[in-house]
């Protein structure tokens, strides 16, 4: 009998961890969107902040922002990523492991960075005043502050996206860099004597090789991006906020009559992620990414 | 075909440098700088007052650092109690429903977890946890747990259950089975995800916040006015000082495992030489 249950015994500890801290959480802030509260005497069920949610230009506009810079994000990341694990895998060919090893160890430094840290670092080098418009003015390609584009705290989202696309790409290297060292050399050899050229062994062998690992890579950071909210907190503007800070926005506007609507959009963005979450799960088993081939 | 390859692995390089450099250098600059103005391109005069008043100053940077790294290494040591019993349960044995035990523990990577302290705030608020550093920890744990859980998995997946049986006929009992054979396995993977977790939770702020409502005062807390618009030289030393606290966390734990094996070998040598 201990036998049998003695699997479920060593899980139970983190399973309820999470059951009470984490899916508790989540149920409260649901009941409590519904309306349900009974500290504060109200024990009836309403729809009222769903509706008008759905009904506030705010929230959709909200919506919209957050795909775009989510979006935009996860695109520039997987492009620079992507030319990151490229370069990474040339270097290697012609180096040796401990140089490939320091610049492996190189390549996480930005991963290491508090997003905070990372936001700040896009402040001082992108604003208006900051460190490319000081070195543009330098050298005379602009003459005056606002010569130089409104790259931080703008309502479509640059801040967001280059913040984004500077932290992530590391990460869709880190994704797409081991995919790329397990192609042979022999490929290569075997690839010229069938007759293909440079650019064709790269069309044909590289690119397709590589292509799941960095979908799913770029997809993740889409997800990721979609419900983060330090950047956006730091670089965005009131108003269209993303949706963390829009949720976030109405739980501290002071109005107990908002956080029910808080916490709904929240919901909201719990199952958007899960739905995207499950078809990032899909198309990696599908496409084996982490397992790759022999 | 390797002429033309130097030009290509040159460009590749500066590509690097640049795009990991490059966003350090103002930021470096600016901690030193004192009224740096537009245009210039360089800062006209270098001073220490931002990285005199943000170490020497300002009383509360360390002790927002000494609660961050509290926060951070309980977290991490109740993951590490959670996880190891939870990896050795996913990886040997057959579990029914393990597709939902699954789900549940790794559910916090893909659903927000700010979205769950959210809702649970007045609940926490209600039985006295916000404010309380109890109640910061308790918070940090479900977006950090996830993390080290896989980490177990991954070690006890190459763990063989031979090693441990031989060790019983040996003679030893489970607690000396689990000290000797299965810790010294499992050490390179629970390291890996104490970092990640110390990582996490040394970089939490939003939920933070909202439990500790201000008054639990860790480094992202303390620092967040003064890079949102306030003065760039202590916002840029902050910040270094804060991307620098998380680096050394993971520095000391890789030193730490390091030594752990030093010893283990030490130990093994002396025994060798007794036998």
């Amino acid at each position: 009998m201990l036998r049998k249950i003695k699997p479920y015994l060593l899980l139970f500890p983190a399973i309820i961890t999470i059951v009470l801290l984490f899916f508790g959480g989540l149920f409260d802030g649901f009941l409590k969107s519904l309306g349900y509260f009974p500290a504060i005497g109200e024990t009836e069920f309403s729809l009222k902040a769903y509706s008008s949610l759905l009904q506030s230009v705010a929230f959709w506009d909200s919506l919209i922002v957050t795909i775009r810079i989510a979006a935009l994000s996860a695109a520039i990341s997987a492009i620079l990523g992507a030319i990151v694990a490229v370069a990474l895998f040339m270097i290697q060919e012609t180096s040796k492991s401990r140089a490939l090893n320091f610049w492996n160890r190189l390549f996480q430094l930005p991963l290491t960075i508090p997003h905070l840290v990372g936001g700040y670092v896009i402040v001082l080098l992108f604003m208006q005043s900051g460190f490319l418009s000081k070195i543009l003015a330098a050298i005379g390609v602009i003459d005056q502050i606002p010569d130089f584009p409104v790259l931080v705290n703008d309502s479509f989202g640059w801040g967001i996206i280059l913040a984004y696309a500077w932290k992530e790409a590391p990460f869709v290297a880190l994704m797409v860099y081991p995919v790329l060292a397990r192609i042979h050399k022999q490929w290569r050899d075997v690839s010229r004597v069938y007759g293909a050229k440079n650019r064709d062994y790269i069309r044909e062998i590289v690119v397709p090789a590589i292509l799941p690992a960095w979908t799913v890579a770029a997809f993740i950071v889409f997800v990721f991006t979609f419900s983060a909210f330090e950047v956006p907190f730091l670089l965005g503007v009131t108003y269209p906020s993303m949706l963390p800070v829009y949720s976030y926005q109405l739980y501290s506007s002071g109005t107990l009559a908002d956080r029910p609507e808080a916490l709904a959009v929240n919901l909201v963005l719990a199952l958007l992620t899960v739905l995207l979450g499950l078809i990032a799960y899909y198309f990696s088993k599908r496409w084996n990414v982490l397992k790759g081939w022999e | 075909m390797k002429k033309n390859y130097l030009p290509a692995k040159a460009f590749l390089f500066l590509f690097l440098l640049m795009f990991i450099f490059l966003p350090f250098i103002p930021l470096v600059l600016t901690s030193f700088s004192y009224n740096w103005i537009w245009p210039n391109a360089m800062p006209e005069s270098f001073s220490l007052s931002a990285w005199d008043y943000v170490l020497f100053d300002n009383s509360s940077t360390w002790q927002a650092i000494g609660v961050s790294l509290l926060i951070a290494f309980i977290v991490t040591a109740v993951n590490i109690i959670l996880a190891v019993p939870a990896a050795n349960a996913f990886v040997r044995y057959p579990l029914r429903g393990k597709w939902l035990f699954e789900a549940i523990i790794f559910a916090p990577i893909v659903i927000p977890p700010f979205v769950a302290v959210m809702g649970i705030h007045l609940t926490f608020l209600r039985i006295g946890l916000t404010e309380t550093i109890f109640g910061v920890v308790l918070a940090h744990i479900s977006p950090t747990l996830p993390y080290v859980v896989r980490a177990a998995i991954t070690s006890y997946s190459t763990l063989s259950v031979d090693w441990e049986n031989q060790a019983r006929m040996l003679g030893a009992g489970p607690f000396s089975r689990f000290y000797h054979v299965v810790l010294p396995h499992l050490m390179p993977g629970i390291a890996a995800g104490a970092s990640l977790s110390i990582l996490i939770s040394l970089s939490q702020y939003l939920i933070t916040f909202i439990i500790g409502s201000g008054q639990v005062m860790t480094l992202p807390i303390l620092l967040f006015p003064f890079i949102s618009g306030g003065d760039p030289a202590i916002a840029s030393s902050y910040s270094l000082l804060f991307a620098g606290m998380a680096i050394v966390a993971l520095l000391i734990l890789d030193l730490a495992l390091k030594r752990y094996y030093k010893k283990k070998q030490a130990a093994a040598a002396i025994k060798g030489v007794r036998e």
